[in-house]
């Protein structure tokens, strides 16, 4: 430090070090108070107002391309990818005849064991900014934030599978983190044999690890994975990706086993924002006070469990009504 | 390229912007780590050339832009950027007679600097980057410090 002084060769810095250190402080200051008390949530969201049209600018001519292409499409094209989604749509539609009567069934079997897993409510589409945030994080900047009621800690699907979670909500954008992140972890059981796990992500969109089972786990390549619901982040049930590779080395004791993920991370342009079942604060209530709620849920599956043929074949109302549509809209993002 | 001129604030700031939209452009996942870091050159190029226009001020709210955007914890750039910033200011008389090689190399041992403390703050707020390739980025930085001194005294000269 004793060199800053003698640099005042011109005399025109001055107070070069005590504002280095002025500056520096700050920093050190914004760091700590963002780190241990989190207390600039209010901060961090007006200087991210102040980025956005710079966020905006870069991002515009990439969308304005994809406009272009979008309108000059010829008829043809137009008319093979009409085909294409009705292709597509028919076999939906065969899938999801027997949808209602199975979430039906599973649910009232659940409800046998009193055991309310968390169901995706209400989606909202959100279009990914053409945005680079980091090369060594996979994260995106998606267009809907606290304005349209996403919160930190949302699951984020795409039409494949899960895509990620919410990891920052501004006021009109919100940062997801992909399941690919290394830092990012989430639970998944193997939907042949109901093995749970957790998958971890690498860092490569491609690739994720699922580092703690066993080397007699019974994973093998093409197994699918699902998301088991646990920890109440994601709903359960929805496709993570498939086992692509399983190396077993006898000198160790854990396998490696290589997952290609299920959604376009790196490809994908609109991402869905889930809402589970209930509110976020008050899934896990739920679950814990399971056994005083039992009666209620009882009382509601008991006709159904009394005429399962009847039950499955009726088509029954989906248990859990339309208002939590309008549940979502009110939610902010946590404090 | 040899004037300490106070008032060169427009120059600055359009140099600034352009770069931090460099910063964020998309680009494809292969030459996504030999990105340099465009904003913190122009912020090293202004330290150089007219630290009494801004110098400090400009690299701890850059700093700040970048932390926003990146969305790392808040300050982060800010402190890598202003105490390599400060180091440039100090040494700016002896790096304006340099040759433009040894210019890159002191450029290089900044932006080295400048990558090592967001590779501290990264540890110690719980979340390293301990890819390899984060320490390409001071390398083609360097390389293309000639470049953009060439462009940007074009833009001062005006």
């Amino acid at each position: 430090m004793a060199a800053f002084r003698n640099a005042d060769a011109s005399g025109r810095t001055s107070g070069l070090l005590l504002r280095c250190v002025l500056y520096c402080l700050m920093a050190l200051g914004l760091i700590i108070t963002d780190k241990r008390y989190d207390h600039l949530g209010e901060m961090r969201r007006f200087l991210s107002v102040v980025a956005y049209p710079v966020q905006v600018a870069v991002a515009s001519p990439f969308q304005g391309w994809d406009w272009f292409r979008e309108s000059v499409s010829t008829r043809e094209n137009l008319q093979a990818d009409k085909e294409k989604l009705e292709a597509a749509l028919r076999i939906a539609n065969f899938k999801l005849q027997r949808y209602e009567a199975l979430e039906a069934e599973s649910q009232r079997l659940r409800g046998l064991r009193s055991n309310t897993a968390a169901v995706a409510a209400h989606f909202l589409i959100g279009d990914i900014m053409h945005l680079d945030l980091d090369a060594f994080r996979e994260r995106v900047l998606v267009d809907k934030g606290a304005r349209d009621g996403v919160f930190v800690g949302q699951a984020v699907l795409d039409s494949g599978g899960v895509f990620g979670q919410v990891a920052r909500v501004e006021q009109l954008t919100s940062e997801v983190i992909l399941i690919s992140d290394p830092t990012h972890e989430i639970p998944v059981q193997v939907n042949r044999n109901g093995l749970r796990t957790i998958a971890v992500g690498t860092g490569d969109t491609h690739l994720l690890k699922l580092p703690y089972l066993s080397t007699s786990a019974d994973v093998v390549a093409g197994d699918l994975l699902v998301t088991s619901g646990l920890g109440g982040g994601f709903p359960a049930g929805y496709p993570v990706g498939t086992v692509s590779a399983v190396k077993r080395d006898p000198a160790q004791s854990l396998a490696d086993v290589d997952v290609r993920p299920a959604a376009a991370l790196d490809r994908t342009r609109e991402v869905m924002f889930v809402w589970l079942d209930g509110e976020p604060g008050d899934t896990v209530p739920v679950v814990a006070a399971a056994a005083p709620a039992s009666t209620a849920a009882t009382a509601n599956h008991t006709p159904a469990a009394s005429h399962p043929q009847a039950a499955s074949h009726a088509q029954p109302a989906p248990p859990t009504p339309p208002a939590q549509h309008a549940k979502p809209q009110h939610q902010g993002s946590p404090p | 390229m040899m004037r300490d001129d106070p008032v060169r604030r427009l120059p600055m700031a359009l140099s600034s912007l352009v770069a931090l939209s460099l910063a964020v452009l998309p680009l494809p996942t292969a030459i996504d780590a030999f990105r340099p870091d465009f904003l913190v050159l122009v912020v090293f190029y202004w330290s150089i050339e007219s630290p009494r226009a801004g110098g400090l001020a400009l690299a701890f709210f850059a700093g700040l832009a970048l932390d926003v955007i990146r969305g790392v914890v808040l300050g982060q750039h800010a402190l890598a950027l202003t105490l390599m910033a400060a180091w440039a200011t100090h040494l700016r008389l002896r790096l304006r007679v340099f040759s433009l090689v040894s210019q890159s190399l002191t450029i290089f041992a900044f932006l080295t600097g400048y990558q090592f403390i967001l590779f501290w703050v990264d540890g110690a707020t719980g979340n390293p980057v301990t890819a390899f390739s984060r320490w390409l980025a001071p390398v083609i930085g360097a390389l293309l410090w000639p470049l953009l001194t060439g462009l940007l005294s074009r833009l001062h000269d005006r």
